[in-house]
């Protein structure tokens, strides 16, 4: 092609024509803070971490305690809590594990796939929190409806004056749109946080994908 | 790290600084945002310098390191104004003497390059710098014959930007 081996003569020329950085610069320049992508995904994995950690530890005082003990369900919240640290800690070491992978001396192909997948690792975290979250929900409230003793009164005066179905519909209905609604937050608060960040790299990911189709 | 270390890296930077700059040329536009990537590439190549065994020329391992980083890492600051204005990029070329018909049409190919998108830019950028296929194939994680495919795809759409 005629007119790219034009640009390439003029390429050659420009060579020289750089303005040149001194080792003085060099220096200073390598005690600079990277502002790489990789580095805001770790940093902003690990404040996901911690985030859904504090909310984990800031639900378990006494009176949410007492709270299980008196629903009967102390045991079983006591057992989902050993697995899902185990979960949690599963999750940090694939994460990590990703995260090691990431090389600049890998291909193009290659690192965008591994920030990809160390991207997927934190997203399945956070769904797992999304869908245990719900879960949690789920249970405290049919607990509630079967053995807090004002719930059960309202619920008996509700079947006495024939309304039963009725009033499951709409607790059921409230209790959806509850859950729904807190997923759908986050799922759009993620969407904005990630989009920004990785626009340009999937933008190149499809690209890179697209030639090999 | 030691500082025998990063003597040697600052000094072979130094001495291959031309194939960042280059990048920079081809990814951004305006002298804050050449700055702004050579600095991160330089960030980039000195992390990966423990890596480096020397068994291969300190160019070739900075080619892919430096091209990773525009295409995949690096985020664009918001600290420079991004302009498509050829002019402001030239800013920081010192200017050469060109004859005035050939100055217009190398400018007018640099404007049609600028329109590519990154991966785009990397095969134009690996073709100017003479890699032949195989380093290209390598560099971008794609095949040969792939890698082909898309420079004669790039050819024909420069030709449709230089010729509407």
């Amino acid at each position: 092609m005629e007119e790219l081996d034009i640009l390439k003569k003029a390429w050659k020329k420009e060579e020289s024509s750089f303005e040149q950085v001194s080792e003085k610069q060099i220096y200073t320049m390598l005690h600079q803070k990277s502002s790489s992508i990789v580095k805001w995904i770790l940093i902003i994995s690990i404040l996901e971490f911690v985030f859904w950690n504090v909310i984990a530890f800031g639900m378990n005082d006494e009176k949410y305690q007492a709270k299980l003990e008196a629903y009967g369900i102390a045991q079983f919240m006591l057992i989902i809590n050993v697995i899902n640290y185990a979960v949690i800690v599963g999750f940090i070491y694939v994460f990590y594990k990703n995260y090691r992978a990431i090389s600049t001396l890998d291909s193009t192909n290659t690192l965008m796939t591994s920030i990809v997948k160390t991207r997927k690792t934190v997203q399945n975290y956070i769904w797992y929190n999304l869908i245990i979250i719900a879960v949690t929900i789920v249970i405290s409230i049919v607990m509630m409806f079967s053995h807090s003793p004002e719930m059960i009164s309202m619920m008996e005066k509700q079947v006495h004056d024939g309304h039963k179905t009725l009033f499951m519909f709409i607790c059921i209905g409230v209790s959806t749109l509850f859950i729904a609604g807190i997923i759908g937050l986050f799922w759009l608060f993620y969407r904005l946080l990630y989009g920004i960040l990785l626009k340009k790299l999937f933008a190149n990911y499809k690209e890179l994908k697209k030639i090999e189709l | 790290m030691s500082q025998d270390l990063e003597q040697s890296f600052v000094k072979q930077l130094k001495e291959n600084q031309n194939i960042i700059h280059k990048i920079c040329r081809l990814y951004t536009s305006g002298e804050d945002a050449h700055k702004d990537l050579f600095q991160e590439i330089t960030i980039q190549l000195w992390k990966a310098y423990p890596k480096f065994r020397g068994d291969s020329k300190f160019s070739t391992w900075a080619y892919r390191v430096a091209l990773n980083t525009a295409i995949t890492l690096y985020r664009k600051s918001t600290r420079s104004i991004q302009t498509s204005n050829f002019d402001t990029a030239n800013v920081f070329i010192k200017q050469e003497e060109y004859n005035y018909e050939e100055e217009e049409q190398i400018k007018l190919m640099y404007q049609a390059v600028y329109q590519l998108n990154d991966i785009e830019k990397a095969l134009v950028f690996m073709y100017l710098e003479d890699k032949d296929y195989e380093e290209i194939s390598e560099t971008l994680g794609i095949s040969q014959v792939n890698a082909r495919v898309k420079m004669n795809r790039i050819k024909t759409k420069l030709k449709k930007i230089l010729n509407p």
